[in-house]
């Protein structure tokens, strides 16, 4: 019987990938005390769908060898939730700390390959993570990555929670992403509950999330000189950040934007001089931002700095399941923002994706400059009329769970929810971030040392949302 | 360039910051207990072209056995407990720790009662407190700047 379930459980997915399907994410649930496993798959339409087995004697099959995609996940639902995954060897600890080096690192052998240890406190006003390079020389040949230093438990913290007031969880999870997460539970709770967005509370949260990416995006481009050691360049974009993070407070009242989407509805309200403005300061912006651009186009030594390093190729994209900018920089052109028809107002959006889309850390950087001219339309589009608070609408039956993916600056994010109706059984969240990480450990491989910090900023993935 | 430039003028006047400098230093080493990367992404900007701080003398670090001041974001991760202590125990006397954000404070933690230790100041001795949500790199800065004049142990020149 057990058996069935699990051929079941395994042949789905596979049929699912067969056609076409992604594996979105993974995560262990106990709903009314049944402990199971869901794996969430993403039709090439966009439209997502679960398939769960109950876990059976602690064991389930796993889908690493089909969906790559699967090995955090796995790994993390077995140091998490004690689920055993029968074909994932060696099962290597992610999130649990407590073994030595082989316990989690790939073993490197051979003449001249030594390790270098960096982290978990780096160098300069970085989040915490732990890096272990083996190398040779300056080449890099592996790099087990050891993160969830800044682990607190969010989820869990989060069962018991009515479903209104368990969105702080998924807020805390990262600052960077905190409009990003916070939609992606409100949506995923407004469907358990029966409701739905009007285009008021659409377009809300919609500009929200694109000035969201505005401030991201912009760090990130500061964060790539400052990695390819263009001061000029980072001070510049450091502080069209700041004059960003400036426009945020001016219409959330918070320079980060927290605390300004709730289940339910939406409290934004810019009466039509406060959009006018807004409008204005973002044109200034824009127009800053182009100039600033325009010498690091023309930079030569820094453009040389970029190109052929970190390189993702766009079959190890796709296998791997990358998502956001790193994904589309290697000519997928995928983003979570074409799939939200009615609950988020980007009708006729289309993923950008650039001439070069080389995957390498140029065409990530370019990437940003592309989706920024995007985000500066959204942006005028979402301010062209007053935005007054509104509260959702019923909108269809109440269900149990739910599954949404939100684009956030770094990619994907994708929330699951399962509830009673009043109270969180379960809260999970599968960042943009957290997707990404394994493909930049992986692809690292083969490149310089000293190109890391480089690389790495052209992905410039949050720590704290992978970690929860 | 230039143009920036010309708009810091501007920018920087209308800060709540002393224009002076302090003729002495403060040497920074940040580190991230578990914070939710908001503190993070504010105290970069401290070192932006607005806020400058490094005009006052003071700056970020990147060893511990480089600073005067232990500057701790986020709730303390039972996972990053030895690595905050460890770093402590790095740093030359005259040494102080600054707790950096509501997290760090206590206020207001969300988080699963055995993946976290607590406050800074329940595992160092905190000198400074910097509230805020993040607080902001004017409220940072302001605070950065506070110690500097107030403790005359810390920032007197070489004995």
């Amino acid at each position: 019987m057990s058996r069935d379930a699990d051929t079941q459980y395994r042949e789905g997915v596979a049929d699912a990938l067969s056609r076409g399907c992604e594996l979105a994410s993974l995560y262990a649930s106990a709903e009314r005390g049944v402990q199971g496993v869901r794996a969430i798959l993403r039709e090439p339409d966009g439209a997502l769908h679960v398939i769960s087995t109950a876990v059976h004697g602690g064991r389930v099959p796993s889908l690493v060898d089909i969906a790559p995609a699967a090995e955090w996940p796995e790994r993390e639902a077995h140091d998490l939730h004690g689920v055993q995954f029968d074909g994932h060897e060696p099962m290597r600890a992610l999130i649990d700390h407590s073994g030595d080096l082989p316990a989690w690192t790939v073993p490197v052998d051979g003449p001249d390959a030594y390790q270098i240890a960096v982290g978990p406190i780096h160098a300069g006003v970085i989040e915490s993570g732990h890096f272990r390079f083996h190398v040779v020389g300056d080449r890099i040949l592996h790099l087990d990555v050891r993160l969830f230093y800044k682990h607190r438990g969010l989820e869990r913290a989060a069962v018991g929670r009515s479903l209104r007031d368990g969105i702080v969880h998924a807020a805390r999870a990262c600052g960077a992403c905190a409009v990003t997460n916070r939609v992606a539970y409100a949506h995923a709770a407004e469907q358990i509950a029966g409701l739905r967005p009007t285009p008021e509370v659409a377009r809300a949260r919609s500009l929200l999330l694109e000035l969201e990416r505005l401030w991201s995006h912009l760090n990130d481009i500061a964060a790539i000189c400052s990695g390819a050691g263009l001061a000029a360049g980072n001070q510049r974009f450091a502080a069209l950040c700041e004059n960003a993070r400036r426009l945020n407070a001016q219409i959330s009242g918070h320079r980060l934007l927290f605390d300004s989407v709730h289940v339910g509805g939406s409290h934004l309200d810019l009466p039509e001089h406060e959009c006018r403005a807004a409008r204005e300061t973002l044109t200034r912006l824009q127009a800053d931002m182009t100039t600033a651009w325009r010498d690091l186009v023309f930079n030569a030594s820094f453009q040389d700095r970029l190109v052929d390093i970190g390189v993702l190729t766009l079959p190890d994209a796709a296998l791997l399941g990358a998502v956001g900018p790193a994904a589309r920089s290697t000519g997928i052109a995928e983003d979570a923002r074409t799939s939200q028809e009615g609950w988020l107002a980007y009708d006729g959006f289309q993923p950008a994706v650039g001439d070069r889309a080389s995957g390498d850390v140029r065409a990530r950087f370019e990437q940003r400059e592309i989706e920024l001219r995007q985000t500066f339309a959204l942006l005028q589009r979402f301010l062209a009329a007053p935005i007054a608070p509104d509260a959702c609408m019923p909108g269809g039956s109440a269900v149990a769970r739910a599954v949404t993916r939100i684009e956030s600056p770094r990619g994907a994010t994708i929330c699951a929810l399962e509830s009673d109706g009043t109270r969180l059984d379960r809260l999970h969240l599968h960042t943009g971030s957290y997707a990404n990480w394994p493909i930049l450990a992986r692809i690292v491989a083969g490149n310089l040392l000293p190109d890391f910090p480089l690389i790495n900023k052209s992905f410039e993935l949050c720590y704290a949302c992978a970690d929860r | 360039m230039f143009t920036l430039l010309r708009d810091l003028r501007r920018l920087r006047r209308q800060l709540d910051l002393p224009a002076s400098t302090r003729g002495r230093s403060l040497a920074i080493r940040h580190v991230d207990a578990g914070s939710c990367n908001g503190c993070e992404h504010e105290l970069t900007l401290t070192s932006g072209p607005h806020y400058d701080l490094q005009r006052y003398g003071l700056g970020l670090v990147a060893s511990p056995r480089h600073a005067d001041l232990l500057l701790v974001t986020g709730t303390v991760t039972t996972r990053m407990r030895d690595s905050l202590l460890t770093a402590y125990a790095a740093m030359p006397e005259p040494r102080r720790v600054a707790a950096l954000g509501n997290c760090a404070l206590g206020c207001d933690v969300i988080a699963q009662p055995g993946e976290i230790v607590g406050r800074v100041e329940d595992i160092l001795p905190v000198d400074l407190r910097i509230p805020g949500c993040p607080p902001s790199p004017a409220q940072i800065a302001a605070a950065l700047l506070e110690l500097l004049d107030r403790d005359p142990e810390l920032t007197s020149p070489g004995t």
